[in-house]
């Protein structure tokens, strides 16, 4: 979630009434922000994703007049005189651009250290770090209308980027600029690159990479041109919108943009509302309040909304275009739960319509692993996260199919686990300390590659567990799982099991009513010394599925 | 009922050889500690402990009194050894008769006595308060030699019995201490004597000897020779040693009664895979193909490449029309174009609202309530805050009538039955909950923690589901956290602790409301 830094005096000056730090901890959560840290006048908050418009001061002084009451309904903004015309003829990849000119700003220090911060938290966010929309503003002065947004050559021209005293040209900008690195993949490799050009065809901006130094904004700036350029139509008219209100909510008058564009001509920044239909019903439905219409529109004003009846319970409500958040009514329910104040909603306790049932395999899992402790285990409990060394190549196994993770965090966590006992090994290991004879058990999750399952893999309960200490046999082994299986009145059957991990003679292939259900063995002394242990260790592992399938024929047969 | 009494039995009772000697020399008649110590050989602290359980056993009783002791001072120990002046005047003028008071050392050293100008002083001093001399001029006469020795003997007696602890009479003490010959010291004296019950065991010859075993053995049972033997008490300052036992793991063992608690509100346990189809981890909830969410940051990918199998392509229909442009649903959708393959990638689900999911889609519209616990994963650094796999608490509760307030609801009884205290709400954001709220508890020294993150599924999502006029209220609990709260670690890679000692070491975790 993006992080978020205003200055007090600034919210101040834009809201038009004293502010305090305790009142924005009351504040700032009703706007689902969360006060991170306050220093002196610098306070700092996490937004959420949905809302880039409380990315910066200015349209968060725009939401908190409606909270205050300074100042409700929708926001409005001065607007001028058509700016000039802009052509859209950018590359097919990256098609849509949108204009706005806002004259008559004053910018300090503060202003466009908010406004760059919008910009980047939108680009981070909701522009998906600049892929689907990349935002830029400039100083306008210079610049001849009608500007172009063209799908250009990138070796044909050349301007200063910013924050460079010589000019180069987009290839080479791509190379040599830290925006131009960052950015390539943006537009490498697609033979033409999309540039602003004026009417004089000097280069504004090398969208979504960088500006021409040549109109960078400064305290002086005094009217801006704003882009946004995008993949997709609709989140870049957003965009737009946001940040034109952003540099309004300023001071600033907008002055619109005509794109002319293939598919006809339309006029820049959408600065009218959205808006969409409001069943009444649904407050009581979803949110489980009974509010009035009238209510609703109360609460509607303050979060910066206008609603009129559009027909017999259904509001018409109206909300800045600039909210991407607003998909559907329930959009509209949680702002009136907003407005009304979650503290205020009584919670309410549904009573049960059927009784509840934990799962069978937990249910059976649990039995499993009573039984287990009754008999002197201690139960462990390892990550189902693990890697082909300690599953195989310690386990002295060639290498078998594993579901394995592209972008793995650490090497010892790579891939699912196939089997528990190497684990196991990995706890006696661990508990070298901890005393002798050890018993341990885990009762988990495994997980097989399978091609023919709807994920490619299966999954099996399993329960193991090993016992490690002086004079410990296969037969100590044999005699907890005969009693184990006795407790659950499970037939067992043994056959010799010649498996790389065990002692060739001193392991056993394990079948629960005839079907097999795992195995259990003296652990290789090799083995043992790959995992660095001392002591001879007997190890068991069973497929508890198998296990519940024998357990419920011998439940149905003699019931 | 005292033993012996109305005519029950007694039993014989059996001492060690050192008690036994005790008793048997306390039956004789009321003692002082000091004496019986002295008649038995021992010091007296070594008597204490034995008296102690001689009189549990009520064989003696035993009264502490506050006595004042007699001693003799410096100068009284020597007249007991050197005799007192007046003894050595009296012996001189036995010889003499009558002298000159300067002749009585003279005298004196004749005799083998020693007497100092000053104890010739003191002697005659004593002998004429006794009436027994006649004094002339310079000389001195012996007139009353009875008086003389009776008076004479009457301190030398007072001083040998005071010696020896026997005490003085009366009538002599304040002329002792007078001459301070003697001071009292206050002393703590505990006198022993033998019960009823000792003395009838020892009349009727019922008090045998015992002997001292550390064990008690098969052969000592079968024999009833237990009767005779005394067991050596055990010093309870000492360590035992830790017996191995078997357990469950803590962590689980919580998670077991967090099923527990679910189960009785009336849950019913869900379930699906950990490797999971995007479709079922995202598309499905309606998280747009492009959220940062589902990239590698955040989500781990299956390698390989290979795509799940995934037939049932109405479903797909319908999660491609509300990703775009909403269908029916009222929503504008995310206005872009789905990619069916996108929602085939193999991923380790992030969250089990993919098990939600599944649910819905196979169970579709009804009254009910359902729950996972069960393990997702992130790619995270593993470290005392953050593990690539921890498990989550998710939960549905499907119904027509079902709304915000329920949810609500719910998060006060779990953090009630897990006596976690107050909870605040929030505003806060899921892609696929509206309205969306987080849930805080008062962590004692973490403050406000967030422990209840949930919401009302969007319609978008249960219509693609194929669920209609019905709401599901949805929360995905980190049940981790409140875990480590209850089981009072703040390292969550303790949860998955590979040190059995540590894993033996920790308490119960039973809910406090559970057994409270």
């Amino acid at each position: 979630m993006p992080v978020v830094e205003v200055l007090l005096w600034d919210l101040e000056r834009l809201v038009g009434v004293d502010l305090s730090v305790s009142e924005l901890e009351v504040l700032l959560p009703k706007l689902k922000c969360e006060v991170e840290s306050v220093e002196g006048e610098r306070v700092t908050y996490e937004a959420t994703h949905d809302r880039p418009d409380l990315y910066s001061a200015e349209l968060l002084s725009v939401a908190l007049k409606g909270l205050l009451g300074v100042e409700r309904g929708l926001p409005r903004f001065k607007v001028g005189e058509p700016a000039g015309e802009a052509r859209v003829e950018g590359p097919g990849y990256r098609p849509y651009a949108f204009f706005a000119v806002v004259e008559g700003v004053r910018l300090d220090d503060e202003a466009i250290r908010q406004l760059v911060q919008l910009q980047e938290k939108v680009h981070a966010t909701f522009g998906r770090d600049r892929r689907k929309v990349s935002i830029g503003f400039y100083d306008l002065e210079g610049v001849e209308f009608p500007i172009s947004y063209v799908a250009a050559d990138p070796r044909s021209v050349k301007f200063k980027p910013l924050g460079f005293t010589i000019e180069m040209t987009p290839e080479e900008v791509l190379r040599n600029h830290p925006k131009g690195v960052a950015y390539r993949h943006l537009v490498e490799g697609r033979g033409v690159v999309p540039l602003i050009v004026d009417a004089q065809g000097r280069v504004v901006s090398f969208p979504p990479i960088t500006n021409s130094e040549e109109y960078r904004v400064t305290e002086d700036t005094t009217s801006v041109l704003i882009d946004v350029t995008s993949t997709e139509p609709e989140a870049g008219r957003r965009v737009l919108s946001l940040v034109a209100s952003a540099f309004a909510a300023r001071g600033g008058t907008v002055r619109p943009v005509r794109l002319v564009h293939a598919r006809g001509y339309e006029v820049s920044p959408r600065l009218e509302p959205d808006s969409v239909l409001y069943e009444l019903s649904l407050t009581e439905r979803l949110l489980g309040l009974r509010l009035s219409g009238e209510e609703v529109r109360e609460l509607l004003l303050s979060m910066r909304m206008e609603a009129e009846p559009a027909r017999e319970g259904v509001l018409e409500v109206r909300y800045p275009y600039y909210r991407p958040d607003i998909l559907h009514p329930v959009d509209i329910a949680e702002e009136i739960a907003m407005a009304y104040g979650y503290e205020r909603i009584e919670p309410e306790v549904l009573p049960p319509k059927h009784p509840g049932r934990e799962h069978p395999l937990e249910v059976f899992s649990r039995e499993a692993r009573s039984i287990m402790a009754e008999m002197g285990f201690t139960e462990v409990n390892n990550y189902m996260m693990t890697s082909k060394r300690v599953m195989f190549e310690l386990m002295r196994l060639p290498e078998q199919p594993i579901i394995e993770v592209e972008n793995p965090r650490h090497e010892a966590y790579h891939a699912l686990r196939t089997w528990i006992t190497p684990q196991l090994l990995q706890v006696l290991a661990s508990s070298k300390h901890a005393g002798y004879p050890q018993r341990i058990f885990e009762v988990g999750d495994v997980v097989i590659p399978d091609e023919a399952a709807e994920t490619r893999s299966r999954e099996e309960r399993r329960l193991a567990f090993a016992i490690a200490g002086k004079g410990v046999t296969l037969t100590d082994g044999l005699a907890v799982l005969k009693a184990f299986a006795s407790q659950l009145s499970l037939s067992v059957s043994l056959q010799p099991l010649e498996h790389p991990s065990f002692i060739p003679g001193r392991a056993a292939r394990v079948l629960l009513c005839g079907e097999e259900a795992g195995f259990v063995g003296e652990v290789h002394p090799q083995v043992l010394v790959n995992f660095e242990l001392q002591v001879p260790v007997v190890a068991g592992e069973l497929n508890l599925d198998v296990a519940r399938r024998c357990y419920l024929l011998w439940r149905r047969g003699s019931s | 009922m005292a033993p012996g009494g109305d005519g029950a039995p007694i039993y014989p009772v059996y001492l060690v050889e050192r008690q036994r000697r005790i008793a048997l020399e306390v039956v004789k008649g009321e003692v002082d500690v000091d004496e019986l110590a002295s008649r038995l050989g021992v010091k007296r602290e070594d008597l204490m402990r034995d008296l102690e359980e001689l009189r549990h056993k009520g064989l003696i009783a035993v009264e502490r009194v506050e006595q004042q002791r007699l001693v003799l001072t410096e100068e009284g120990e020597r007249y007991v050894l050197e005799g007192t002046p007046e003894r050595r005047v009296l012996e001189a003028l036995k010889r003499a008769g009558r002298l000159r008071r300067g002749e009585l050392a003279r005298v004196a050293e004749q005799l083998g006595l020693r007497l100092s100008a000053e104890e010739a002083e003191i002697g005659l001093a004593q002998l004429a308060a006794a009436g027994a001399l006649r004094f002339e001029d310079d000389y001195v006469e012996l007139s009353n030699p009875e008086a003389a020795e009776s008076r004479v003997r009457a301190v030398e007696e007072a001083l040998r019995g005071i010696a020896q602890g026997l005490g003085a009479p009366e009538a002599v003490v304040p002329i002792l201490k007078r001459r301070r010959l003697v001071e009292a010291r206050r002393r703590a004296s505990m006198r022993v004597r033998p019960t009823d019950h000792l003395r009838q065991l020892v009349e009727r010859g019922l008090l045998g000897e015992a002997w001292v075993v550390t064990e008690l053995t098969p052969e000592l049972i079968a024999s009833g020779e237990w009767r005779n033997v005394v067991f050596k008490p055990f010093d309870l300052s000492a360590e035992p040693p830790t017996p191995t036992f078997g357990r469950r793991h803590p962590y689980l063992e919580f998670l077991d009664y967090v099923r527990e608690i679910l189960v009785s509100m009336g849950f019913e346990e869900m379930k699906g895979p950990h490797v999971e189809l995007e479709l079922w981890n995202f598309d499905a909830l309606f998280q747009a193909q492009d959220h940062p969410a589902r990239e590698i940051h955040d989500t781990y990918f299956v390698k390989g490449g290979l795509l799940g199998r995934f037939g049932d392509a109405e479903l797909m229909r319908r999660i491609a029309r509300v990703h775009e442009d909403g269908w029916d649903t009222g929503s504008r959708g995310w206005g872009y174009k789905w990619d069916p393959v996108r929602a085939l990638r193999l991923i380790l689900r992030t969250q089990t609202t993919a098990v939600s999911a599944r649910t819905l889609y196979a169970r579709g519209e009804g009254e009910y309530m359902c729950f996972s616990l069960d393990r997702v994963f992130r790619p995270e650094n593993l470290d005392a805050k953050h593990s690539m796999e921890f498990y989550q608490l998710e939960g549905i509760i499907v119904g027509r009538n079902v709304t915000f307030r329920h949810l609500l609801g719910f998060f006060h009884e779990m953090a009630r039955r897990l006596n976690l205290g107050e909870v605040k709400v929030k505003p806060a954001y899921f892609p696929f909950t509206e309205p969306s709220v987080e849930g805080f508890i008062k962590h004692p020294k973490l403050g406000w923690i967030e422990v209840f993150p949930g919401g009302m599924f969007r319609p978008e999502m249960l219509r693609a589901l194929g669920l209609r006029d019905v709401n599901v209220a949805a929360w995905g609990i980190g049940i981790d956290r409140i875990a480590m709260t209850v089981l009072g670690v703040d390292d969550i890679r303790l949860l998955f602790a590979r040190d059995l000692a540590f894993l033996r070491s920790v308490p119960r975790p039973i809910p406090e409301s559970m057994v409270g």
